[in-house]
């Protein structure tokens, strides 16, 4: 309809072959701000614990920039060791946004902790995270983020988001390149999506598998199958696994070695 | 001669640190839901902001937005039936099949969003369009209708409202947000009121409501069964076969169906169901979606 | 709103314009040459067992010209830092004002220079990324080498959009492509930096310049290389390369 009616945008160069030139927009910066630093990240929770997972290779193009870059970090502990985080946040796309966002999150549950006397918790962590999102709406940091730790009741809370800030709580999610090859092994092996009760029923009857909390050494080892399959599949991702558990004693830091090709 | 020293000499290079200000800004632990967006720092921002996210005119596009579909809502005797799907989509990925698209606008509204059969007083959000902007949006104007509720110990109406967002997207037209969004809600002044405000400014009061790109297949079914005077239960049972409906024929569309009820008293959360169990017994017992073979 | 529903709530062509592929499309080479004007190639640079050893050739291309045949691309920071500059000379020359001001600043301090070279590299990194924040970037890729405030030996690059990683070995702009994968193959990652030798890793470095300047064509024969370890640095500017042989080209 609006489109109807506006005559202001081709109507004013009729008749008049030569005023054709306001037609296409002056471009004046040949600078792209952006650039993809390849990768995969993965959170899973459980009934008390959580874990963010991501592979540490970082690339531009089809170069290797190094073997050792990692993507999960701990937010609110001690600048070097991390010692005393209670939340883990993980980024994948470009680094340097990644980079930039995690260090600001990590001032602001630092100046949390100082002004208010306690630790931030998750929920209003993850509340504080989509509103620094959303600041940079009109020029996004280009990153999918994943934030995880201990709700006030103890259990396994991750939050994933979008570039813009658009966030949910969930019980498992994949991000970055090989996001696509993660996620839906995660919906059938944490979610049970598609897994039925043998015997339940006949045809349309049979009951779906309902999804219940793991154990933590099995989500370590659905954590290493998604990475190792992830690795067999995606040039963007491999050399090693990084993997941050948070529990009630703290976070714990895990390697295991990824195929280097 | 310290004077003429400073004119023709400078620096040997700018600040090339932030400000105490910007500092600052980035530090504060409780910034208020702000106005202030910082903005690619080049002449047509919007045409930039655009090339990056829009993946509908270039499926390619580097930064890959969360995008919500099929919204409903309409007014009947009994109250406001808010009925969605619960994709999100980010060009051809499904990013979740989880979201809550119905946003509780206010201040006691906004704990634990448990089903329950006690209404819970407050106004209903509905997101189609950019996830991000209706969550920040509809925060944003939870937020300003609890300083109206205690300015004015009163709560807001939905006119009000609605026009507070509807100023705000006004403000921020060609900015390049997305969002249609529904409001509704049921107070003293207006009974209940229904509003649809979207990112271009538009602001329309109404009956009937089908907001995302599943909305000609809601309104398909809406239409065709609509009546003001019908009963709660069929309200129910309408809303929630129109989104069934745009989830089998819009592909962006689908997950689980999220069902409100919007009364007197407040709102009232009548499930959120996955919609493959719903469609099979609809086809199976009513003889509807009678295309879909059943044979296994 | 249109009749397309899968375009609704997208940004419309009537409001905003038609979309503008143009500010994708500046990847590439193409970008590469219509910001910078006089240019360096590509930075190598290896931890040995005790330091690090960083090598440029003296080249400032103008395009495909060969411009300027001896222009130092290594710049010493205070006593034990250096950076390695690719990308744009006066971008170069700028970040290299910006550092000397800071070392004054530093040495006139009370508690007298204490950045080492992991905190040159943050720094650096975060005016990167400013600048490409305000979409003005300083058209650089750098290597910063020295050591971290433990006293390990610290090797680390970062480029003109912020981005920052480090490895035991690291090369930029044509480096990247040919001189990484020698240097990979001579120190393995698993190889502990112990096992690597300072005599071995300037061979490499010497080696890799060689490969080079055969084959990157904004490259030359005369380099700088510089060695750190704790007795300080040592950094020749006006070497040749030995032993090339251009018959089978």
């Amino acid at each position: 309809m609006a489109s109807l009616l506006d005559h202001s945008a081709g109507g004013q160069t009729v008749g008049y072959s030569f005023s054709q030139s306001a037609a296409a927009p002056v471009k004046q910066h040949g600078f792209y701000p952006y650039t993809d630093n390849g990768g995969s990240t993965l959170g899973i929770t459980g009934s008390d614990f959580a874990i963010l997972a991501g592979d540490t290779r970082s690339t531009s193009g089809y170069n290797i920039n190094s073997r050792m870059v990692p993507k999960v970090f701990k937010i609110g502990g001690d600048e070097e060791t991390g010692e005393g985080a209670h939340i883990i946040l993980s980024v994948v796309g470009f680094a340097a946004d990644g980079n930039a966002l995690k260090e600001r999150l990590d001032s602001v549950v630092k100046m949390y902790k100082y002004q208010h006397g306690k630790s931030m918790s998750v929920s209003a962590c993850a509340q504080r995270l989509s509103t620094i999102l959303y600041g940079k709406r009109f020029f996004p940091y280009y990153v999918t983020a994943i934030l995880a730790g201990l709700d006030e009741e103890g259990k396994g809370a991750l939050y994933s988001y979008d570039p813009v800030g658009s966030y949910e709580r969930e019980q498992c999610r994949a991000a970055g390149a090989a996001a696509s090859l993660i996620m839906p092994f995660l919906d059938n092996q944490v979610n049970f999506k598609n897994q039925y009760i043998p015997g339940s029923g006949e045809g349309h009857a049979l009951q779906a598998k309902k999804a219940e909390p793991l154990p933590r050494d099995h989500v370590q080892e659905l954590v290493r199958d998604a990475f190792t399959s992830a690795v067999e599949r995606h040039i963007e991702v491999g050399d090693h696994l990084q993997m941050l558990i948070a529990t009630r004693d703290g976070i714990e830091e895990v390697f295991h070695p990824l195929k280097k090709d | 001669m310290d004077k003429l020293v400073a004119q023709y000499s400078r620096p040997a290079h700018q600040n090339e640190f932030y400000s105490e200000q910007e500092q600052q800004d980035l530090n504060e632990s409780l910034p208020p839901l702000s106005l202030k967006f910082s903005m690619p720092p080049i002449d047509n921002s919007a045409s930039f902001l655009r090339a990056m996210t829009d993946d509908h005119s270039n499926p390619s596009c580097p930064i890959k937005i969360a995008h919500g579909t099929t919204t409903l809502a309409f007014r009947f005797q009994g109250g406001i039936i808010v009925c969605t799907d619960s994709r999100a989509t980010a060009g051809n990925w499904i990013a979740s099949q989880t979201v809550k698209k119905v946003i509780p606008v206010s201040r006691l509204s906004r704990g634990e969003d448990k089903p329950s059969n006690d209404p819970t007083p407050g106004l209903l959000g509905t997101m189609a369009g950019g996830a991000a902007d209706c969550q920040y949006w509809l925060r944003y104007l939870s937020q300003q209708c609890t300083l109206h509720e205690i300015r004015h110990k009163r709560r807001i109406t939905v006119a009000a409202a609605s026009k507070i967002l509807a100023n705000l997207t006004y403000a921020y037209k060609g900015y390049g947000l997305s969002m249609g969004t529904m409001l509704a809600g049921v107070t003293p002044q207006e009974g209940p009121a229904l509003y649809y405000i979207d990112s271009d400014g538009t602001r329309l009061p109404g009956n009937l409501f089908c907001v995302g790109s599943g909305q000609t297949f809601a309104y398909g079914v809406l239409d065709a069964n609509y009546k003001y005077e019908m009963s709660e239960q069929d309200a129910l049972a309408l809303g929630r076969r129109a989104i069934l409906a745009a989830m089998h024929r819009d592909a962006y569309s689908g997950g689980f169906i999220n069902l409100y009820h919007v009364k007197e008293e407040g709102w009232v959360h009548h499930g959120f169901d996955d919609m493959n169990p719903i469609f099979w017994k609809t086809k199976l017992d009513n003889g509807e979606f009678s295309n879909v073979t059943s044979e296994l | 709103m249109n009749h397309f529903p899968e375009a609704w709530g997208r940004p419309r062509d009537d409001v905003y314009g038609a979309y503008d592929h143009s500010y994708l499309q500046t990847t590439g080479p193409k970008a590469h040459t219509s910001s910078p004007a006089v240019t360096g190639t590509s930075v190598l640079g290896v931890k040995f067992n005790g330091g690090v050893v960083l090598a440029t050739d003296n080249l400032a291309s103008y395009g495909s010209l060969a411009r300027f045949t001896d222009v130092k691309r290594l710049r010493v920071f205070g006593s034990n830092a250096i950076v390695g500059f690719g990308g744009d000379v006066s971008d170069m020359q700028y970040i290299d004002r910006l550092l000397e001001s800071i070392d004054i600043r530093e040495n006139y301090s009370h508690h007298g220079n204490m950045l080492n070279a992991k905190n040159l590299h943050t720094y650096l990194s975060k005016v990167f990324y400013k600048r490409r924040s305000e979409f003005n970037p300083l058209w650089n890729h750098i290597l910063v080498a020295g050591y971290d405030g433990e006293g390990e030996p610290f090797l680390s690059s970062a480029d003109l959009l912020g981005t920052t990683f480090s490895a035991p070995h690291l090369a930029t702009g044509f480096g990247a492509h040919l001189a990484v994968p020698i240097l990979r193959r001579l120190f393995p990652e698993e190889m502990p930096l112990e096992e690597v030798s300072k005599e071995a890793a300037i061979e490499a470095l010497k080696q890799c310049l060689k490969v080079l300047y055969y084959r990157d064509a904004r490259s030359m024969d005369k380099y700088s290389i510089a060695v750190i370890t704790k007795e300080g640095i040592d950094i020749k500017e006006n070497e040749v390369i030995e032993g090339t042989e251009l018959g089978f080209c």
